[in-house]
């Protein structure tokens, strides 16, 4: 993990320079990450896929802002979630009811076998904050700061969505929990 | 759960050192805890199935000539390259500065004769030169010298003066005095 940190690093310093090829080997690096995390927030593959292209090009174009190197994961994804809520407005103007993500199949019966359903369909039904909270706590391993960084907001405000979303994700997900015993 | 223990937390990752052993050791003692810290552990796993999606097209960059620097931007960026292109200016200067001296008139038969000649004359006008600047140097400092010297006894000569006026003061002083003892 440490030689990782420092390659980035390395890596950052270069394409600083206007080192394309340095660049892509980072892209290559984060690039399924930053896809999946707008994948589930936005619910669409190919908007994923066009945002996660727009945030690697605004990455590079700022990446001479980016003040400290070791900070490349919650700068990356700060620009991810800028650009994902972005889209969510444009689509979903304020007061509309979350919709629930097209690749979020409704799942009937809660057998273990339906449990990615399940788990996509819980996610889908949360608020996009909620939703995005336990993005970046569960699937992407951020520390509470680090999140406060990325949303712009204070700690408690995070804290407060993550175990919001958690409850609400215990609640929807029970049966699948006790393996479908219903 | 009436706890006032933070278990999403500690479902979380969030709580180390000794909060995180407090935690343990009050979740061992209490039946609430415990099964709300199950649900929240199921809920993680369940969360866990959902694996990440490859990407479906590769992200990539070619190079852009809007994002690359400029060839001075590069160099001017790059210590090393920047310290060998002055290296290469120096030693360009050098030889441009051993090309560009007056070149020597060739040295051969006729004009080899001619080049002394010239170079006789110019040695004679040199000297005649040379000479010419010490004759004009020899009278100015002798002019110099006697102005010094005319000033130096006008200087003297107003000295002995003022000498002589003054020791004829004393001596009237001097018998204004013996005069006014006697009486």
């Amino acid at each position: 993990m440490i030689f990782r940190e420092v390659e980035d690093r390395d890596l950052i310093a270069k394409a600083r320079r206007g080192h394309v090829e340095a660049y892509n080997v980072l892209v290559s690096r984060w690039e399924k990450r930053v896809y999946n995390y707008l994948l589930r927030l936005v619910g669409e593959r190919e908007d994923a896929l066009d945002l996660s292209q727009d945030v690697f090009l605004k990455a590079y174009q700022n990446l001479k802002k980016l003040e400290d190197p070791a900070k490349f994961p919650g700068w990356l994804f700060r620009i991810a979630h800028n650009e994902a809520f972005s889209l969510l407005r444009k689509n979903r103007p304020e007061g509309e009811i979350t919709a629930e993500p097209k690749m979020a199949e409704a799942s009937g019966g809660l057998f273990p076998i339906e449990s990615t359903l399940a788990v996509r369909s819980a996610l889908a039904r949360l608020s996009d904050d909620h939703r995005e909270a336990v993005l970046l706590k569960v699937y992407q391993g951020f520390k509470f700061e680090e999140m406060a960084e990325i949303l712009s907001c204070p700690v408690s405000t995070v804290k407060s969505r993550v175990y919001t979303a958690l409850d609400l994700l215990k609640q929807t997900l029970a049966p699948v929990n006790s393996g479908g015993r219903q | 759960m009436s706890c006032a223990t933070d278990l999403k937390a500690y479902a979380l990752g969030e709580v180390g050192g000794r909060e995180k052993a407090v935690l343990e050791d009050h979740v061992r003692g209490c039946q609430n805890c415990r099964e709300e810290l199950d649900r929240l552990n199921l809920t993680r796993a369940a969360l866990a199935s959902l694996e990440d999606e490859e990407i479906p097209r590769r992200i990539s960059f070619v190079s852009d000539r809007v994002f690359e620097p400029r060839w001075w931007q590069t160099i001017w960026r790059s210590g090393p390259v920047m310290g060998f292109a002055s290296a290469v200016v120096l030693a360009a200067a050098i030889l441009v500065h051993g090309f560009a001296r007056p070149v020597v008139p060739p040295t051969n038969g006729s004009d080899a004769a001619l080049s002394e000649q010239a170079l006789v004359k110019q040695v004679n006008e040199l000297r005649a030169e040379r000479a010419a600047d010490l004759a004009k140097f020899d009278q100015q400092l002798k002019a110099t010298t006697a102005r010094l010297e005319a000033q130096r006894q006008a200087d003297l000569a107003t000295f002995q003066q003022a000498s002589e006026y003054y020791q004829k003061q004393m001596a009237r002083i001097e018998v204004a005095s013996n005069e006014a003892y006697r009486q």
